[in-house]
């Protein structure tokens, strides 16, 4: 016992004496982006005698950099034609047990730890880019989407975990993440069904983006419940900057307009200036605000004068027979007088339970967005 | 070091002391760690540091755990708030190398043991709160307040414990704590709640405690519809809410705005910054009441209907661009929300 603690002490002095050498420090990038081009190697561990007492230190492990050059380590590519586990788009010539370099894409596989990982089974940024760049491009494929989506869902969470393994902040990765969360955000969009581990992967991406890139952070702004912060709590730590740009001030204008309550703003301001991607991100809350908007007209609207249907058609932006099918999702009841269709102001009445209704989403009726929506091809 | 190494000896040769070794030794270890920081200003010496002290407070959590009166509470206290501030200064230090500052977050791990020695029956129970206070100090620094959680859940419902029979110093402090967590919720009645019982028990002399205090608590108060003093907001100063209230009296929703616009940065770091953007629906409320008392004055009879034009033209003084759609909506989320009562009729 006594023995160890001896030598703690002397490597406490040795310690001292290595830092105030300096040397330590010139070992040490002064830039975090420009860590992805250095490479600490065991230089550093001659340098600091007790490299292993920090291991606990994320910025002390010397970063791994990878040298496989294919989309897929060959040992990988071998392994999987063997258990003939190869995904569709892997395939040579429809063969489930043959696959190529130009076919295979790396798995995703939960590690531990960087320790047993092989320099060699970890792809660098350049070849992750194009890795990147061929997934995405499978999206023009004429493939079901669920197919693809589940693909591109697994072989993109592998190109995360190789970034992340190297250690990689580059702006490089940061357009990467980027397009990987576009890419969540659409298959969301676009598969409302395909559930919760979509959701949580896209808080996981968001959390890791928060430092880095002012655009995804104005879409994580309408995600609800940030791993149980209050938005409050996030906005504290948010830099001042990214809270005045362009487009967090358009997220908080419209985050404004729907804790106020204001369905008239919501509505309009979403169709008149939302881009594509931040339409997919704010549709879900459309349907509560329509809801909303119903609930405020039948609980304070003139018993003696029911609500036009059209004019609240136009006010929610939505076909007015598909504003009906709201109205009776809702638990509400229409009537027609001389000229139409009309929202009757009654009490609800306790059998209906007003919180089933809305989760149906009806059509924002909107030239810009169906316009937006078909431009949209490249990620 | 040759010093250091000679006490070392001694307190294991002596026999009476040498069950203390595991405690000892690494005080003297760390109180030369620290002189050293102070000669060297290295920062290997430094980053070791806490950990130092973080092994001598294990040992002595482990002995106090074994204890069955708590005779070493205030010792525990004290080891409670050394570490968080050593934490808080080691990792000052660390982000100014451009190291990873993470001993807080550390200090936060560590502090929840204490926690757990502390929180179970007896008389040790009574340095919980104290603990706890500490524990939101870190959490609250480090923005990871949902951490909060689980130590509320154990003061709150353990009733081993009456909450009264804590140091006073301990419930003002977690009052404050708890009260900002559900600003931050805007569940204004708890914090409404909690806040006063801080402020009630704090003391009148400790003017910056207050002030804190008041930061949190007059938010809440103006949310639920009560309007602080001129003559607080300057004792305290508060003047970052002399307009927000300002905007309120006179219902001028432009102005709110733009008072908000002033302090964002500070509204946004105070986190309270989505509580006073939601006072909008108020101003809307008390624009439409002083139009209603302006009509009553002049024709009592129809004074209680309000036409939407007339509104529209009030913003608009305001210069506040409204349509009469968009005034109806604001007027139905009144009456839906209950800040109002009526109804309204589309023509």
């Amino acid at each position: 016992m006594a023995d160890r603690r001896g030598q703690r002490q002397r490597h406490m002095i040795t310690r001292n004496n290595s830092s105030s050498s300096s040397s330590f420090k010139s070992h040490r990038p002064s830039n975090p982006n420009t860590n992805a081009k250095i490479t600490r190697t065991n230089k550093f561990a001659t340098v600091n005698p007790d490299n292993n007492d920090n291991i606990d230190d994320p910025q002390d492990i010397p970063n791994l950099v990878g040298t496989c050059p294919f989309m897929c380590p060959v040992e990988e590519r071998a392994r999987r034609e063997r258990l003939r586990d190869l995904a569709v788009f892997e395939r040579l010539h429809g063969n489930p047990a043959k696959t190529s370099s130009t076919l295979a894409v790396k798995k995703f596989c939960r590690t531990i730890s960087t320790n047993n990982v092989q320099a060699s089974d970890v792809r660098p940024v350049t070849v992750l880019e194009d890795t990147l760049n061929y997934l995405l491009n499978l999206l023009k494929s004429d493939c079901h989407f669920e197919v693809v989506h589940d693909f591109i869902f697994d072989r993109t969470r592998s190109i995360r975990q190789d970034l992340t393994m190297q250690n990689v902040t580059s702006d490089q990765a940061i357009h990467m993440y980027e397009r990987m969360v576009k890419f969540h955000i659409i298959s969301h969009h676009r598969l409302p069904n395909c559930g919760s581990p979509n959701q949580i992967e896209l808080h996981i991406l968001f959390i890791r983006m928060k430092q880095n890139s002012i655009h995804i952070m104005c879409f994580s702004i309408s995600v609800p419940d940030n791993q149980g912060e209050s938005l409050s709590q996030w906005f504290r730590r948010v830099p001042f900057v990214i809270m005045k740009s362009k487009e967090m001030c358009f997220a908080r204008r419209i985050l404004r307009y729907f804790r106020l309550g204001n369905y008239k703003q919501f509505i309009y301001t979403t169709e008149a200036e939302a881009s594509y991607l931040q339409y997919c991100i704010i549709e879900p809350y459309i349907s509560e605000v329509r809801a909303l908007a119903l609930y405020c007209v039948n609980y304070g609207g003139y018993k003696l004068q029911p609500y036009p249907l059209t004019h609240l058609s136009n006010l929610l932006m939505m076909q007015e027979s598909d504003l009906e099918s709201l109205c009776i999702d809702c638990g509400l009841q229409t009537s027609t007088d001389g000229i139409g269709k009309v929202l009757l102001s009654t009490k609800l009445t306790d059998t209906c339970n007003p919180k089933r209704g809305y989760h149906k989403y009806y059509e924002l009726v909107s030239e810009r967005l169906e316009r937006l929506s078909a431009e949209l091809s490249e990620l | 070091m040759a010093g250091l190494q000679d006490a070392n000896r001694i307190i294991r040769q002596s026999e009476k002391c040498s069950q203390y070794a595991d405690i000892l030794v690494p005080v003297f270890r760390a109180l030369q760690s620290y002189r050293l920081r102070n000669l060297v200003e290295s920062y290997l010496a430094l980053k070791k540091l806490p950990t130092l002290l973080m092994e001598n407070y294990s040992a002595f959590i482990q002995e106090f755990r074994n204890w069955e009166s708590a005779w070493a509470l205030e010792a525990l206290c004290v080891i409670a708030y050394e570490i968080r501030i050593l934490a808080e200064r080691a990792d000052k230090e660390l982000a100014s190398i451009g190291k990873t500052p993470e001993k807080l977050k550390g200090a936060g791990s560590f502090l929840m043991k204490v926690f757990g020695v502390l929180a179970g029956k007896g008389p040790k129970r009574v340095g919980a709160l104290y603990v706890t206070c500490q524990l939101f100090k870190i959490y609250f620094k480090l923005g990871t307040v949902h951490l909060c959680r689980s130590v509320i859940r154990s003061i709150e419902t353990a009733r081993i414990f009456e909450f009264e029979e804590f140091p006073v110093r301990d419930k003002f402090t977690y009052m404050y704590y708890t009260g900002r967590l559900e600003v931050c919720n805007e569940n204004f009645p708890a914090a409404d709640h909690k806040l006063s019982y801080a402020l009630t028990h704090c003391s009148p002399l400790k003017e910056a405690n207050i002030r804190m205090i008041l930061k949190y608590l007059i938010p809440v108060k103006l949310s639920i519809g009560i309007l602080p003093w001129n003559l607080l907001l300057d004792k305290y100063n508060l003047t970052e809410y002399n307009n927000v209230v300002l905007a309120l009296k006179r219902g001028d929703l432009r102005f709110l705005r733009h008072a908000l616009e002033e302090h964002e940065d500070r509204f946004l770091r105070s986190g309270v910054y989505l509580v006073l953007e939601k006072l909008e629906l108020q101003v809307y409320q008390r624009l439409i009441k002083k139009i209603y008392i302006i009509q009553k004055q002049k024709d009592p009879n129809k004074a209680h209907q309000i036409k939407f034009e007339v509104i529209v033209k009030a913003l608009k003084w305001f210069e506040m661009d409204m349509d009469v759609d968009e005034v109806e909506c604001i007027v139905s989320i009144l009456i839906y929300k209950n800040l109002m009562k009526g109804y309204f009729a589309h023509e």
